[in-house]
């Protein structure tokens, strides 16, 4: 049945299988990724990612021998820039570290808890990639899921978590996004969008800023907004490559972003935000009473659950 | 028989997959497109044009589960490219190694195009437009280059025949 000879069936068997092709396209657009095509994308994920990942041990080695070939003519250009790099990067972690410094002794003072140092992390390995978008060796039973966002070990975005099956997940990266991204350039708030057939040698994006005061300026770092909803405020995005000042009330710059997703071999996903189901809607946490004695010489609090009486 | 041609024919379409996914995911220069090739290079053998159309819809459609494009996208385009392989391999098979290899090239070419094109249409222009300039040119060139090593041997192990595919 399957080694015949020609058949006269290809043209109907075309159109059908065209036809389903687009309905599939219309569905998956309709349900936003949700839905029947996250099962379908999990459940393909589930059966190819142990083969990806024995692939990855054998294939990592042979992909690095062959990138670092073909980046030898660049070496000793890459080697000067990064000298400098690293001269300007001590110059400005020494003067970070001063403001640590102050800022531990403040928080020391006024008692204060560090806001997202408790976010749960996943380092995950980069095993492959489809397009733009990234395939990670760690999935739902590792805790990563869907919409988390994505950053490298240098605390850098680098997407979001666009599908998860149990072992492993599908990161697009901000680079590849449809959706603009919210983030902050000095005190002005604006949006980052992607720019469609970018060139690979520059990643670019372009900013905009919609209610511009300020111009900004070509080194501005770009920083995450805390009125992002995919991600938690203050992480680095990029910098800002060219000068531009408001026309009327908006403004429109590129931004290089700092991570380029192509040379990544290891991601790490926040779990963020912390628990946004039960801060919703859960009610199961006991509410407390506080008890306060007033004694002569001293003022004790005690906290109990209500549950322990 | 037909089971094991099957079984050749998905056990390919696997492995493809996961090289494409892992070790050409990775480099930037050379850059098949092997899950494509198959597809077209099956318009090579005497498989039924349905089973042909059928596994370069399926493969497609493993591809775009994998990644993070539309369900459908790389489905319909691995079957037109297909479709136009099935309608123009006896022009290719006339010809030498030389030939084969650029009707690879140009059907992939073609490929990458629709891809770019349709893909533009539903909004995927960010995920799949990254270098679309080289990509244009170097996913052809490593598939022109796979092919001229490698269709003879895929032709004689799906058909089971040592004498499929000689050159002249």
């Amino acid at each position: 049945m399957l080694t015949s000879k020609q058949s006269d069936r290809a043209l109907p068997t075309f159109i059908t299988l065209l036809v389903i092709g687009v309905l599939l396209m219309t569905f998956d657009v309709r349900l936003e990724g949700g839905g029947v095509v996250a099962v379908l994308r999990g459940g393909t994920q589930a059966i190819v990612s142990p083969m990806q990942r024995i692939a990855a041990y054998a294939v990592n080695p042979i992909a690095n021998a062959l990138d670092s070939l073909s980046n030898v003519a660049s070496l000793r250009e890459q080697n000067a820039a990064l000298s400098a790099q690293l001269a300007e990067s001590q110059a400005a972690l020494v003067a970070v570290q001063d403001d640590l410094a102050k800022l531990a002794l403040l928080e020391q003072i006024y008692d204060l808890e560090t806001d997202g140092a408790e976010l749960g992390q996943t380092v995950a390995n980069v095993i492959g990639s489809v397009d733009a978008a990234l395939i990670i060796d760690k999935g739902t039973r590792n805790g990563v899921l869907a919409g988390q966002p994505v950053i490298d070990t240098n605390g850098y975005v680098i997407g979001t978590v666009e599908s998860a099956s149990s072992g492993s997940a599908t990161i697009l990266p901000i680079t590849a996004s449809r959706d603009g991204l919210t983030v902050l350039v000095g005190s002005q708030t604006g949006t980052l969008v992607t720019r469609p057939f970018s060139s690979d040698l520059g990643l670019e994006m372009d900013l905009d800023i919609f209610d511009a005061r300020e111009p900004v300026l070509a080194g501005d770092r770009v920083l995450t907004s805390a009125a992002s909803t995919d991600y938690p405020a203050g992480l680095p995005v990029g910098e800002v490559i060219e000068d531009a000042s408001p026309e009327s009330t908006s403004l429109t710059t590129t931004v290089r972003p700092f991570v380029d997703p192509e040379a990544l071999r290891f991601v790490v996903v926040l779990a963020w935000p912390p628990d946004p189901v039960s801060a919703a809607t859960d009610d199961t946490i006991p509410e407390e009473v506080t008890d306060t004695t007033v004694a002569e010489e001293a003022t004790t609090t005690t906290t109990t659950p209500e549950d322990d009486g | 028989m037909r089971g094991r041609t099957a079984l050749v024919i998905g056990l390919t379409v696997v492995i493809a997959v996961v090289i494409q996914t892992t070790l050409f995911g990775r480099l930037r220069v050379v850059t098949p497109d092997l899950v494509m090739l198959i597809g077209i290079m099956l318009a090579l053998t005497r498989i039924r044009t349905e089973a042909i159309l059928g596994v370069a819809f399926l493969s497609g459609l493993i591809m775009d589960l994998l990644g993070a494009s539309l369900i459908g996208l790389r489905a319909v385009v691995y079957t037109t490219v297909a479709y136009i392989a099935i309608r123009t391999r006896e022009r290719a098979e006339m010809g030498g190694r030389v030939t084969i290899a650029l009707w690879v090239g140009l059907l992939t070419l073609l490929g990458v195009v629709l891809l770019l094109l349709i893909g533009t249409l539903f909004g995927q222009a960010a995920l799949i437009g990254e270098g679309a300039v080289s990509v244009m040119i170097l996913v052809p060139l490593a598939n022109v280059a796979v092919a001229a090593l490698f269709a003879p041997t895929f032709v004689r192990l799906v058909d089971r025949d040592r004498t499929a595919l000689r050159y002249p």
